[in-house]
């Protein structure tokens, strides 16, 4: 007589499956379960190109605050250049979980959407800076700046220098439009990215207001020879590791970077304005903080703010962020003496003023967008 | 009560990705913010987006009928040795992530890879030689490889059900190959081809990892450029987008279901298939099947293969490094080990969750009511047809924004990942519900069962095996989603799939590598399970 095979329940197996499911949801719910805590939103690569990386830097600079105001500050480096951290804040808009935002400059600040989820906030601690930073980044204070750099080309001297490529000295945008220069470009897209974007504004002012031609012409002439990435730390990246990319829209703080890395010496890094008139023009950028419209938290964001133009906070950003800070009555590194300073420079925001930039930079953007199209 | 049952699965995905596509379309449309409908149409880059998905999409699935078509034949046909081992292997590239295509052909087709190096060795060249695996060409060459499986499969099931009688009749009466051919082969396997490339046509116009990857941000699909919309926030043009790929979508669909119910039809013995031994084929013959399998070689395995080169080898720096498997035991909330951790625990929820909503679902179809069935499989092929990345912003909008969820949208994300798999599951246990005798199920109703009892002791065994391969596919569905993951996931949610994406624009190709390669081994792995336990009915399973 055959045995037949004993038979498994079902309502059992379910069950135990069912108790597991609960049981491992229900310890990481736990685990990760949400505490009431402050939180500022920036992009991922904030103070973290130093020697000590984000989490001691940001750990030194912010802990006099949260000890003062007994709160956990949470630094949420978002994986987005500053365009990605409006449109997050606008998804939010309803329900905004963030209280400050650290990273909206002088140009994205024009646009509605980013007033639009922002607060405006007078410090009291604006008395320590110079007062045309206000005035370049938000009259309307909106934003509270932060830090500024100039947005120009660099270039490794050991890979091409002014030798192989006079023109790297007296560069015009024509010599940039040849084929040899062209293929050697890595820039950003001005949709993401703010150094793309000033990369844009840059070469619209010098051919609108110093050249009087049609901007989008230079376009569609390097469209198959320039390298577009994302972002900056993709562009950087690739300037880094492709040989045939030697040229990079990036900051003039670069070549005090690049000293650094060879223990103060002379860096290998070198900047190539743009020379119009026999003058060298960069584009700078101011970067400001932010109190987020109807935050959790708006008297401990406004503090914050205040606390972010304290020397503490402004002394970590040359070295970590490459950036000078606004405070400029503090004393920076001695490798700052390679970095090109707005002052010996002239500056293409002069060309463009903020009122021109906001009435036409969506239709700049597409018009820029159809010179990509193959 | 039993209308209960089948409701609920419906009621929630009607509030997780009906309402929410839906509110994300009628919040751009009308709020304002962005471009408006016509201005989105009237674009010259977006008009060029949807000239330039079309034509990818139908010159992929040309590429894939013309290369899948003669593999149909030789696996239908041709008796080899490993035959049930290779048919099951042959369902893998379908299922591997997308975002382990682009590594897997960037190692293979793209510089400083397998073919580059070679090249480059030869050549005594120290830059790269070598580079198929970015613009047009890498973009239909990689739908190509991930939609082969497609036809291979799915026209060869059809070819065995072909009852072999007519053609011997045919050759009786003096037909000749090509007679045959036209006459018997094509129309017989005409429904299950035009099927398989409606479904090629309809994956290839959906891309977004592979044009993310290879379009250098210029070749954009309708799905990129949605992605991209969302980015800087225009949201007039993403729902504009959303709509209209909607549209066309549901319409693929509707016709694939179409054309998928007429071959249920001539299924007929498949045990007389006549198969013939390789050294039967005249040489000529011979010679083209050793090429063809050659080509299959190079163009399917070796993708997959060269992922294990891709997990050691930096090109930055041409070493041979084992940093990206360090780089996935690292801990903290960005290392690689909490990629992983994340990666399983959230396909797993998913899995789990879209069998126990499959079932019903597949239970609804086969229902002999007249508007169930079509509700339940419009809903099922609803994911198919939306976009993800619009599914992923309308669950962050109607869900994690008023929730607060946004400080740790884990939840959400397993929604979308469970959402995505919910249509492999339910077609793979519909499937299997069609080879249940229903007179087992009234034996056990006239030996007293109840209904509880008939479902539980009867029904649910029978049907294991089908919800064990909806399982799998809703799991590797689920475990290589990186659109709606990547939009929706703080750095500390980030899943395996989005970090490869991440590494890889960001050239950490060391570390990309090696965690594709884990991902792959995981899905082999599964499949290979799988295709233990249901015994050789997966592949039929599941298309």
């Amino acid at each position: 007589m055959a045995e037949y095979p004993v038979r498994r329940d079902p309502r059992k197996i379910i069950a135990v499956v069912s108790i597991a499911v609960v049981l491992v949801v229900a310890t990481y719910a736990a685990v990760t379960w949400w505490r009431p805590r402050f939180v500022v939103y920036t992009y991922s690569s904030f103070l973290d190109w130093g020697d000590e990386g984000a989490d001691v830097v940001l750990q030194r600079a912010f802990a006099p605050f949260e000890a003062k105001y007994g709160v956990d500050v949470e630094i949420v480096l978002l994986d987005a250049d500053a365009n990605g951290i409006i449109a997050k804040l606008v998804t939010e808009s309803a329900n905004p979980v963030a209280d400050v935002v650290i990273g909206i400059d002088n140009i994205l600040i024009l646009q509605e959407a980013a007033r639009n989820v922002l607060e405006p906030y007078i410090s009291p601690s604006l008395g320590l800076i110079n007062e045309s930073f206000v005035n370049a980044l938000d009259p309307d204070h909106y934003l509270t700046p932060f830090d500024f750099g100039l947005v120009t080309l660099i270039y490794s001297s050991s890979t091409i220098n002014t030798t192989t490529h006079p023109q790297l000295g007296n560069l015009t945008f024509e010599d940039l439009a040849s084929p040899q220069l062209a293929s050697a470009l890595v820039t950003e897209n001005p949709h993401y990215s703010s150094p793309g974007l000033a990369f844009l504004l840059s070469q619209i002012a010098v051919y609108e207001e110093i050249l009087h031609t049609d901007w989008t012409v230079w376009w569609e002439t390097v469209k198959d020879n320039i390298n577009v990435q994302e972002g900056w730390s993709e562009a950087w990246s690739v300037w880094s590791s492709d040989p045939t990319r030697h040229l990079l829209v990036s900051y003039g703080t670069d070549p005090a970077y690049s000293s650094s890395w060879l223990n103060g010496s002379e860096p290998d890094t070198r900047v190539a304005p743009f020379y119009y008139d026999n003058e060298p023009w960069a584009w700078m950028q101011i970067e400001g903080v932010g109190l987020v419209k109807n935050g959790p938290n708006p008297e401990l964001g406004r503090a914050f703010i205040d606390y972010c133009l304290n020397a503490t906070v402004q002394m970590e950003i040359p070295l970590n962020q490459w950036m000078f800070p606004v405070r400029t009555d503090l004393t920076l590194p001695s490798v700052y003496q390679y970095a090109i300073h707005p002052d010996e420079i002239n500056i293409l925001n002069d060309l463009l003023p903020p009122s021109t930039i906001s009435a036409n930079l969506t239709s700049w953007l597409n018009l820029w967008d159809a010179t990509r199209t193959p | 009560m039993r209308y209960v049952v089948l409701a609920i699965p419906v009621i929630l995905l009607l509030a997780f990705l009906v309402y929410p596509v839906l509110t994300v379309i009628v919040q751009g449309l009308t709020s304002g913010i962005g471009s408006t409908f016509l201005e989105v149409i009237s674009s010259e880059s977006i008009q060029y987006g949807f000239q330039f998905t079309i034509y990818q999409a139908l010159l992929s699935t040309l590429l894939v009928v013309a290369l899948g078509l003669p593999g149909a034949f030789i696996l239908a046909r041709m008796q080899f040795r490993g035959k049930s081992m290779v048919r099951a292997l042959m369902i893998v590239p379908f299922v591997l992530p997308p975002i382990v295509v682009v590594i897997g052909f960037n190692q293979m087709f793209g510089a400083y890879g397998v073919i580059d190096s070679i090249l480059m060795w030869v050549q005594s060249s120290s830059l790269s030689v070598f580079n198929l695996a970015s613009g047009v060409p890498g973009i239909i060459l990689a739908h190509t490889f991930y939609n082969i499986p497609l036809v291979l499969l799915m026209v060869s099931a059809s070819l065995e059900r072909l009852n072999p009688e007519i053609e011997e009749s045919a050759e009786l009466l003096g037909a000749s190959t090509y007679q045959k051919f036209r006459r018997i082969t094509l129309p017989h396997i005409l429904p299950s081809l035009l099927a398989a490339s409606v479904l090629t046509f309809l994956f290839c116009f959906m891309s977004f990892p592979i044009i993310l990857a290879f379009g250098q941000g210029r070749f954009l699909t309708i799905e990129a450029q949605i992605w991209n919309a969302f980015r800087f926030f225009d949201y007039g043009q993403a729902s504009s987008l959303t709509l209209v790929q909607l549209i066309i979508t549901l319409v693929l669909a509707v016709v694939y279901v179409r054309l998928g119910g007429q071959s249920e039809n001539e299924a007929g013995e498949t045990s007389s298939i006549k198969t013939v031994d390789f050294h039967q084929y005249r040489m000529s013959e011979r010679v083209l099947i050793i090429l063809y399998v050659f080509m299959i070689i190079v163009l399917i395995i070796g993708p997959i293969i060269t992922i294990v080169r891709a997990a050691v080898y930096n090109p930055n720096n041409g070493t041979y490094t084992l940093d990206g498997f360090a780089n996935l035991l690292a801990g903290g909330s960005q290392g690689g080990f909490t990629h992983l951790i994340n990666s399983l625990f959230y396909s797993v929820l998913a899995t789990l969750l879209a069998v126990v909503l499959g079932i019903p679902l597949a239970l609804a179809m086969r229902s002999r009511n007249r508007t169930i069935p079509t509700l339940a499989s419009t809903m099922i092929l609803l994911p198919l047809g939306v976009s993800s990345i619009s599914v992923a912003y309308g669950l962050m909008l109607t869900i994690a924004v008023p929730t607060g969820l946004v400080t740790n949208p884990w939840p959400i994300i397993v929604i979308a990942q469970t959402i995505i798999g919910l249509p492999f599951s339910a077609r793979a246990i519909e499937i299997s519900m069609r080879s249940i005798d229903s007179e087992l199920l009234e034996q056990a109703d006239s030996l007293g069962a109840s209904r509880m009892q008939r479902l539980l002791f009867v029904e649910i065994p029978l049907l294991a095996p089908g919800i064990l391969v909806g399982g799998v596919f809703a799991f590797a569905m689920a475990i290589g989603e990186m659109s709606a993951t990547y939009l929706i996931a703080l750095p500390q949610n980030y899943t395996l799939a989005v970090a490869i994406y991440d590494n890889f624009a960001t050239r950490h190709f060391v570390e990309a590598g090696a965690a594709a390669l884990i991902l792959v081994m995981v899905c082999v792995i599964a499949f290979l399970l799988m295709e233990r336990i249901s015994e050789g009915s997966t592949t039929r399973g599941a298309l």
